[in-house]
């Protein structure tokens, strides 16, 4: 059966600067609307001639060669696996495994490196550590560092000896002087572990 | 990466543990070795803890000796009682003398505004907590004597409780001249 695209298509060549007539228009359009449909639902015609469908995936490899056409989710997917397998040095760019890292074999030995050396270490020192006997050995009796008696905290009977209560005027007084007389042992007590605290802080060594 | 993290536990463990075993070996008998570089126990010594208190307790002696000087015995009473509750190294000697001490004036002070019950319970205190004999402890018998004499004295001669007091007023004396007779004892000794 004979079209009128194979009029078109097998007719003379019209001259460039000449009208186009008003088939060569209405073929025009309706093959932009084809070209229109294709490219928004991505899919074919079921039926077309065979000029058109070599005609419209002309124009669907020029579209694609210009950017505008989206890759689809899985094959976007893909692509950026095999870039990333690539780029950290990944083997064979045809084993996809889509969502699991990747991870150099040069690092993948390395931590088991580490871990098998610490471990023969830890092996080591426990094997010496069970095996090793306490050395025998003759401690000779080391004196620890003497302390001399003034920087020692020790009773203060030898400093304030025995203590003296002799009163014999009303018990207010008494007390008044009790007060004096216990303000000054303190005083005493305090003015002998100061020197021996000064002493052994900032004094020379023993 | 869990295993190699796990032998790396196990093994930073196992050099602790053979490290830690070679700080301090035991002798024969068990008992560790001393150091030879052993610097004095922080008991024993006079640390920056034992003058604070001691500055502190005479600090109070003072307040309450200035305070007696215009006749206030409950200032003076209230100052002396704050040495009983400072903090001093633990097992410090000069901690059981000062706090002695201060108790003696306390029943005296007591004693002088005639609270007898109060300054007996002061000393008596300070005599359950006595673990050494010192000048002090000998003191605080012979406040526990006054205190006793005192008694004797409200209760009027002949009264069974006045009788009573002033045998445990000389029990009380006699106590405290034996401790001081054996110190002095101890400290002539050459």
């Amino acid at each position: 059966m004979k079209t009128d695209d194979d009029d078109f298509l097998t007719g003379a060549v019209p001259d460039p600067d000449a009208e186009p007539t008003a088939a060569e228009l209405a073929h025009a359009k309706a093959f932009a609307d084809l070209v229109d449909k294709t490219l928004v639902s991505g899919r074919m015609p079921p039926a077309m001639s065979t000029d058109d469908r070599a005609l419209l995936e002309v124009a669907t490899v020029i579209r694609a060669t210009h950017g505008g056409l989206p890759l689809a989710p899985s094959k976007q997917h893909s692509v950026v696996e095999e870039a990333l397998r690539l780029a950290i040095g990944g083997g064979n760019a045809a084993t996809s495994l889509a969502g699991a890292p990747v991870i150099p074999i040069k690092r993948r030995w390395l931590p088991w490196a580490v871990a098998s050396t610490t471990s023969l270490v830890a092996a080591a020192a426990i094997v010496l550590l069970v095996i090793r006997k306490p050395p025998v050995q003759v401690q000779p009796n080391v004196p620890t560092a003497s302390i001399p008696l003034e920087w020692k905290s020790r009773p203060t009977d030898a400093l304030i000896g025995r203590i003296s209560s002799e009163c014999s005027g009303p018990a207010i007084e008494c007390a008044k002087q009790a007060t004096v007389s216990t303000s000054a042992r303190i005083d005493t007590i305090f003015s002998d572990r100061l020197a021996g605290y000064r002493d052994r802080r900032f004094g020379g060594k023993r | 990466m869990k295993k190699p993290s796990l032998l790396l536990a196990v093994a930073a463990l196992a050099i602790g543990m053979s490290c830690s075993s070679s700080v301090e070996q035991p002798t024969q008998t068990g008992t560790p070795t001393p150091s030879v570089t052993k610097t004095p126990d922080a008991d024993d010594v006079i640390d920056e803890q034992l003058m604070i208190a001691l500055g502190q307790a005479k600090n109070f002696h003072y307040k309450a000796k200035v305070y007696m000087t215009d006749g206030k015995v409950t200032e003076a009473i209230a100052a002396v009682r704050q040495i009983l509750s400072l903090r001093f190294p633990a097992n410090a000697p000069e901690a059981d003398d000062v706090r002695n001490d201060a108790r003696a004036l306390l029943g005296r002070l007591l004693l002088s505004q005639n609270q007898l019950d109060e300054a007996m319970r002061v000393v008596e205190e300070g005599l359950a907590a006595v673990t050494r004999e010192s000048f002090f402890v000998a003191n605080l018998y012979t406040v526990k004597g006054e205190i006793h004499y005192a008694r004797a004295s409200a209760a009027g001669s002949g009264d069974a409780k006045s009788i009573e007091d002033k045998r445990a007023a000389i029990e009380a004396l006699d106590k405290s001249i034996k401790i001081n007779e054996a110190l002095q004892k101890q400290l002539e000794r050459p």
